[in-house]
């Protein structure tokens, strides 16, 4: 029964045209880049940065590590948006419709509502990432060809790793999405959290970005640098520990439980206010 | 019978103004009851406290003897209910709407849908998107969500606003023909007098959150016997009606006590040399008592 409902609630999602915003954007950003890089002397910086490790670019100068970059620049800042958007309608926007008289009209308790409606922003935000991780390898190869291995550089994190072979750079490519997909949850657990609340959806989706970028602002401050763990976009970008070459599982678990912890403290607030309100015209 | 449906003691405040003041009411298996009250009277709160959509200050909502605010899912599992605009998904079609809210109720069953569908006169357009629909289309599919699965309470909510006189005329006789068929037990809020008049057995009236009346809609107002009269002189028949315990009314009206009987009285007058040029029974309508009612 439980499969049903979340069928239909997917159902719904893809058939609200806002939600196919987020595949057009980066559709649109993705093909931006690879004509910018396969056009202009985009790939100069790149081989030069593979070379100065001590690598060769005729290896790592690749679909793969273009990959890797759209993903990790465009992810935080272009995809919360759609992330945030999405979640953030998800209760209130039907609340506004009206469209919620007549769900709760029916005999589903509001804590089912609220899961079946969770989980389908969560497989939304899962899929997102694999359908930009897919679409933008696609590209890529269209513009430098699918050969090659994958690189990764990143400081923030300091993950730096190599993946000469092109099946080892995939699927180390694959994990990554997955460890972003899940991380892009607790995003959508904030917006849908908000969404549950006596606001409009507009306000659900700014109120989310807003205390996302406060985060990223603040965490890039030096002197904010000893309370880093503390901070929400932080634990998100432990997804970057799945590229290292030796996995260090109990710093991606410790990461992942956290933020396992704040997506069930959003839940449960949602849940709480979802449940304390009266609904009627 | 059996109350099927039954309010007690009701009260709800929304920032402090009180909404529902101790309503309560029962509506009998298969009876077909009336909410009747201006806007703000607490109707839409009595409905969604029985919905379990609001949560009541105190007091208790039961369907089938179960009750809303304990077992919720249980007591609305045979429950319809259309609302005022019904607001579909309008980016679905029609059977995708059928179909996503039946699923919140029970598992989907498509035999019983398409019945339903062609009960309510929709087939030819089940599968356009609801942004296509018009006003008594989306009241029909109301209808037919409402009957997903076969319910055996009916809650509506000004069920026939917007809709023509035609369209008005086909809701109430399906309404009619389901309590008729399948026994089904109907709470009807409306603004349309006419509408409760002919639809239903019994009304309740409110009147800023309290029940003011209930009673059976059948002779309604009739409980004294009204005669508009055209006489001359008017003074001397209004002094002799006065004599025989009659109550001189405005506009020509005289109430009659219940023991006199009016044909002796026509004879009397004329007896008196009072020439009668009419003299007729007044019907008081519902909407004449609900508008002293909620005065």
């Amino acid at each position: 029964m439980f499969l049903h409902q979340l069928y239909g609630e997917i159902r719904k999602l893809f058939a609200r045209p806002r939600t196919y915003m987020g595949y057009g954007a980066f559709l649109i950003m993705e093909l931006v880049i690879v004509l910018v890089y396969k056009f202009t002397d985009g790939q100069y910086y790149m081989r030069r940065l593979i070379e100065r490790n001590g690598f060769e670019s005729d290896i790592y100068f690749s679909s793969l590590s273009l990959t890797f970059l759209v993903m990790l620049f465009s992810m935080f800042l272009l995809g919360s948006i759609f992330f945030a958007l999405v979640a953030g309608d998800v209760v209130a926007k039907e609340n506004e419709d009206g469209n919620l008289r007549l769900v709760l009209a029916r005999p589903i308790s509001r804590l089912r509502l609220l899961l079946v409606k969770y989980t389908a922003v969560a497989v939304y935000t899962f899929t997102f990432v694999f359908f930009v991780g897919l679409t933008g390898y696609l590209m890529a190869v269209m513009a430098v060809g699918w050969q090659g291995g994958l690189f990764i550089a990143e400081q923030k994190m300091k993950v730096f790793a190599v993946y000469p072979e092109w099946g080892d750079g995939i699927a180390r490519l694959a994990i990554g999405a997955a460890g972003i997909g899940v991380s892009m949850i607790t995003l959508s657990s904030l917006a849908f959290m908000f969404s549950c609340f006596r606001i409009k959806p507009a306000a659900a989706t700014i109120v989310t970005l807003a205390i996302l970028f406060v985060d990223m602002i603040l965490q890039n401050f030096p002197f904010f640098q000893p309370f880093e763990h503390w901070f929400i976009t932080w634990r998100m970008s432990c997804w970057l520990y799945l590229m290292e070459k030796s996995i260090s599982w109990p710093k991606i678990i410790e990461a992942y439980v956290f933020l396992g912890g704040l997506n069930f403290t959003f839940f449960m607030v949602g849940l709480l206010a979802f449940r304390l309100r009266d609904f009627k015209t | 019978m059996s109350a099927m449906l039954e309010v007690e003691n009701l009260y709800k405040t929304f920032a402090g103004k009180p909404a529902l003041e101790g309503v309560s009411f029962a509506v009998q298996e298969g009876e077909i009851y009336g909410l009747l009250g201006h806007n703000g009277a607490g109707k839409s709160t009595t409905l969604g406290i029985i919905l379990g959509m609001v949560a009541p200050d105190r007091g208790e909502a039961r369907i089938g003897g179960v009750s809303v605010q304990r077992e919720r899912a249980n007591a609305l599992k045979r429950v319809g209910s259309i609302f005022e605009s019904p607001c579909f998904y309008e980016y679905l079609s029609g059977w995708e709407n059928l179909k996503l809210l039946s699923t919140y109720s029970g598992p989907f069953d498509r035999k019983a849908t398409e019945a339903v569908v062609e009960r309510v006169g929709l087939t030819a357009r089940i599968g356009s998107k609801v942004r296509t629909y018009s006003h008594g289309m989306r009241q029909r599919l109301a209808l037919a969500q409402s009957l997903l699965p076969m319910p055996r309470v009916m809650l509506l909510d000004e069920p026939t606003d917007g809709l023509d006189p035609e369209g008005i005329k086909w809701f109430r006789d399906f309404i009619l023909g389901l309590r008729r068929d399948e026994g089904i037990t109907v709470l009807f809020n409306s603004h349309l007098l006419a509408e409760v008049e002919q639809m239903c057995d019994r009304v309740a009236i409110l009147r800023q959150g309290k029940r003011v009346f209930e009673g059976a809609v059948k002779g309604l107002g009739q409980e004294e016997k009204i005669f508009e009269l055209d006489v001359d002189p008017w003074d001397k028949a209004a002094e002799f009606l006065e004599l025989q315990g009659c109550k001189i009314l405005e506009g020509g009206r005289v109430a009659m006590p219940d023991d006199l009987d009016p044909a002796l009285m026509v004879a009397a007058l004329v007896g008196i040399n009072v020439r009668i040029s009419a003299f007729t029974p007044v019907r008081r309508s519902l909407e004449d008592f609900y508008l002293e009612m909620t005065r």
